[in-house]
């Protein structure tokens, strides 16, 4: 039969066990900035788009965002002087969004040759792919706001399909505004923060 | 009435079992971030690490990147049994605290 203190101290000893798995969990790498330039990417596509209705601006846009971003990941992965390491949850999250990539990579180019390419579907699928892959990562993380913009994807998804073109143009630009830029900072801020934390700590 | 599992001495150390709880979430880990997340010191660190390797618990890769000294860290299929093991113990012994 154990004592009170001697319970106590297993508690406390299991209760260090679930929160040192929970705070290597949390580790992953800075990737707010991603969400804003990804979001600013979409807007450039928009706007080419909308001034010159030229059948490649996404495509171009896209490979051509796809590039720095990759440069930018290495680059910081290799020179940084306190490499985080790879925890299985970040390389599932890493695998979802990647996956999502190649989906987009391969379905709307295949889309645009075939003639079947409008608007309305390319928001809705989008939004839907962004639904799924911010829905997947929150539920992961436990991330209530990035729920909250899976949640405002599907809504965007489900808009898509109705209304006029202007009006699913407000609406994907409008759901682009809060999912990726204001998301994106908010999670710069949430890293900052925890670097702040980590440098006290250290 | 069963008898109540020992706990293994070599993981029962606080330092030693966050560092093992640590490593079971991630793939490798550097000595600078098991600092941090632990906030111990560089010496005592390194003793509790060295004794976790000697009971095969973990595996250390040391290697230089940019001419600095970098130590990487990773649990071994025995130290996620032991931790495993550790944890079934302790639940077992508070399970009985609490009959």
């Amino acid at each position: 039969m154990t004592t009170d203190a001697e319970e106590m101290e297993l508690r406390d000893r299991l209760k260090l066990i679930e929160s040192m798995i929970a705070e290597g969990r949390r580790t992953t790498g800075s990737w707010g900035w991603t969400f804003v330039f990804w979001g600013v990417a979409y807007y450039v596509a928009i706007g080419w788009t909308a001034y010159d209705q030229n059948p490649w601006a996404w495509l171009i846009t896209m490979v051509g965002a796809w590039v720095p971003c990759w440069l930018i990941i290495r680059y910081h992965h290799k020179n940084s002087s306190k490499p985080k390491p790879e925890t299985t949850v970040g390389r599932a999250i890493f695998s979802i969004w990647s996956a999502m990539g190649v989906s987009m990579c391969m379905l709307f180019p295949g889309l645009g040759f075939s003639g079947r390419f409008n608007q309305h579907i390319f928001v809705a699928i989008v939004a839907a792919m962004l639904g799924v892959a911010n829905g997947a990562s929150g539920m992961i993380l436990r991330w209530k706001a990035q729920i909250a913009c899976a949640m405002v994807w599907w809504a965007t998804s489900v808009a898509a399909c109705f209304g006029g073109d202007n009006q699913c143009t407000v609406v994907f630009l409008v759901a682009i505004f809060l999912c990726q830029i204001v998301f994106g900072l908010y999670g710069m801020i949430l890293e900052a923060r925890a670097r702040k934390l980590e440098a006290k700590n250290a | 009435m069963p008898e109540l599992p020992e706990l293994n001495p070599v993981i029962h150390g606080k330092l030693r079992l966050a560092l093992l709880s640590l490593l079971s979430g991630v793939e490798e880990a550097e000595f600078t971030w098991l600092r941090s997340k632990t906030g111990s010191t560089d010496g005592n660190l390194g003793a509790q690490l060295l004794k976790l390797e000697e009971a095969g618990y973990v595996v250390v890769e040391k290697k230089f990147v940019q001419r600095k000294p970098q130590s990487l860290y990773r649990m071994t299929e025995a130290g996620r049994t032991a931790l495993t093991e550790y944890v079934v113990a302790l639940k077992q012994l508070l399970g009985g605290a609490m009959e």
